[in-house]
């Protein structure tokens, strides 16, 4: 086991088939990163953002353009990737066809010279602890998208590497063997305690399984944290609305000045949102601004509210909780409320918000304006 | 009419459909074997009732370079094939796998090879192999036969790498083994329905191939579709030994068609890895 460090990573594809938007055409820009001994860190963003060409070239399948990357203290820029000490669990599991699963898992061992007697205690031991010893004598074809994936991760770990690498593991299974595949991982490097870097464009994944998670967009990292500091205090618009589900509502407002008040008023609708005090140095009369507050900070006032009326547009009763829509211009404002209450469409509902939870966003950058305290 | 009568008469229609299109589909074939049994005298005046003779095969057998014109054959058309699998499975390799500029153009240039007729290149193609010595040689043949096999090759194979996850070939390196382990341990054994049943179609196209050799060689070098000729230019036309030489010559391609049959549809349609 061993800490894995970035440092000003970049990269940049020369490939004239390729088209990259990203920023100065960089698929990877500045990167820095740092995973501790044993902790769990998500790459998260959407596709394209260099999330699975920083994990390749963590694995070294992807040439570094510039920058460094260590594992403990070994610069491994140059190493071949069986040099590297790591174990990579791949999206499309990438088995060996002709081969059983035994030999898949055993492969690696076999390249590296590993005594026969060994090999076969090894290949038992991880096949018990990824719950797969049933399938060792079966054919990748034969296998389902769990097991599959079973196997993969087995053959990853096998090599009992310093570093982990799973680049979208989950994202070709449906949704109860995802979820179930989700507890397995975590079990896994509660287990195992291996330093491990996970790649997903799934926040819901980040969030259940990581430590700390790196939030990437256009090759640019965007935020670095807890599963809980991402949440609670996002960076910029950006992270606000990846992270979340369903995601936060950001809403485009101009502030007036309304006596001693100031107020969140949006185009072509009634409502207005008092400014919590804590903003009253940003804002001014007439400043524009992007209001953001996650759906479960809304909700709907009693009888006596002075929250403002609003219709309902969407009405979902999930089950375990209700999502109302109600319609601020253009956009959907969507809240969640464990409150039995059916709405119907077109439902009058006081709309209260927690302005405590309410978060700031430049109108041009995206960047977060943090209040006072 | 009951469901079983009705299913009766559908099949009796369509196994007495099937019959007459063998019928109609080997009836030449037949006619052809039947000629070979035919002396030159009873050629033209008997058709199903005539004496049966071995003479045209003797004849042919011993007393013409058949067994030569066979070897040309055999070396052009496996050449070519040879030449093609070399080549074409590395190209099919790059299609499928890298990305470079024009790629698709180029890909599609070296299909349209086979679109032109061969009629239409064999002329500029008889002047510059004169020019280039390449005339009445086996490099020429086998060279000019790229056009009929390399294609096929290409496309075919190609579809079966974009089919093979480039994850593989990621987890071997992975794994501490070179592309060339990769590729006879792993990527070979996918392709090989495709690049097996591909190759043995380039074959046949070859071996069959009458307008390329006919112009572009005939001295020295005579593959067996060319030679067959021969038998019409003397001064009187020994259909049964034409027969013999066209018979024995399209033996492989038959003998090939039906042991691949199964396999060809198979390998040309499917992809390597499915599931």
């Amino acid at each position: 086991m061993a800490n894995l460090t970035i440092k000003n990573l970049f990269k940049r594809y020369d490939n004239v088939g390729k088209k990259t938007k990203t920023v100065n055409d960089y698929a990877v820009n500045d990167l820095c990163l740092t995973c501790n001994d044993g902790e769990f860190v998500a790459l998260l963003g959407p596709s394209g953002c260099g999330k699975t060409t920083t994990l390749r070239m963590i694995a070294g399948l992807e040439e570094i353009t510039k920058g460094d990357i260590y594992i403990g203290e070994t610069r491994i820029n140059d190493l071949h990737p069986k040099d590297r000490h790591i174990g990579l669990a791949f999206e499309d599991y990438a088995m060996y066809p002709p081969l059983t699963v035994y030999d898949n898992i055993a492969f690696n061992l076999r390249a590296k010279g590993v005594a026969k007697g060994e090999i076969d205690g090894r290949v038992r031991d991880i096949a018990k602890l990824m719950h797969c010893e049933e399938l060792l004598d079966m054919m990748p074809v034969k296998l389902s998208g769990g097991q599959k994936q079973r196997v993969n991760i087995a053959r990853a770990i096998v090599r009992r590497p310093e570093i982990l690498l799973m680049d979208e593991p989950l994202s070709h299974l449906d949704g109860k063997m995802r979820q179930s595949m989700r507890v397995e991982i975590k079990r896994l490097h509660i287990e195992i305690n291996c330093t491990s870097v996970y790649v997903t464009h799934d926040q819901l994944e980040a969030m259940s399984l990581a430590d700390r998670i790196a939030i990437m967009d256009l090759g640019v990292l965007q935020q670095f944290g807890t599963p809980m500091e991402v949440y609670d205090d996002p960076v910029n618009e950006f992270v606000a609305a990846f992270i979340g589900e369903p995601p936060m509502n950001i809403l485009e407002t101009t502030v007036i000045k309304d006596e001693n008040d100031f107020f969140f008023t949006f185009a072509e609708s009634e409502l207005r949102i008092l400014v919590p005090a804590r903003y009253y140095s940003k804002v001014r009369d007439g400043f524009r601004v992007k209001m953001g507050v996650r759906p479960m900070d809304l909700y709907v006032g009693g009888p006596e509210s002075k929250g403002n009326p609003e219709r309902v547009a969407v009405f979902e009763n999930l089950g375990d909780e209700r999502r109302i829509g109600v319609r601020v211009g253009e956009h959907m404002m969507m809240l969640i409320t464990n409150d039995e209450t059916r709405y119907r469409h077109g439902d009058i509902i006081r709309l209260e918000v927690n302005g405590e939870k309410t978060h700031l966003f430049d109108l041009e950058t995206g960047d977060r304006i943090r209040s006072d305290r | 009419m009951s469901p079983t009568a009705k299913k009766r008469l559908y099949a009796v229609l369509k196994n007495g459909g099937l019959a007459i299109y063998s019928v109609f589909a080997l009836f030449p074939l037949l006619w052809m074997v039947i000629l070979t049994f035919k002396s030159d005298a009873e050629m033209l005046t008997t058709t199903f009732v005539f004496t049966p003779t071995l003479d045209n095969y003797k004849q042919v057998l011993f007393y013409t370079d058949y067994f030569r014109y066979i070897k040309d054959s055999v070396i052009v058309a496996g050449g070519a094939v040879l030449v093609s699998v070399l080549a074409g499975v590395p190209a099919a390799y790059a299609f499928a796998r890298y990305e470079f500029k024009n790629k698709e153009k180029i890909a599609f240039q070296i299909l349209s090879f086979k679109f032109a007729p061969e009629i239409l290149v064999v002329l500029p193609l008889y002047m510059i192999y004169q020019k280039l010595g390449l005339y009445d040689s086996y490099l020429g043949l086998i060279w000019v036969y790229q056009l009929i096999s390399m294609p096929l090759i290409i496309w075919v194979v190609r579809g079966y790498f974009e089919d093979i996850s480039v994850e593989i070939e990621h987890a071997a390196q992975v794994d501490g083994y070179n592309w060339y382990q990769v590729f006879l341990k792993f990527l070979l054994p996918l392709i090989k329905p495709g690049l097996v049943s591909s190759a043995l179609l380039c074959f046949i196209f070859a071996w069959n191939s009458f307008t390329f050799p006919l112009l572009l060689a005939g001295i020295k070098i005579e593959p067996i579709t060319v030679a067959a000729t021969k038998y019409l230019a003397q001064s009187t036309v020994h259909y049964g030994q034409m027969a013999v030489a066209a018979t024995i010559s399209a033996l492989p391609s038959i003998i090939f068609a039906i042991c691949i049959q199964k396999h060809l549809v198979r390998g040309l349609s499917f992809g390597a890895v499915k599931g």
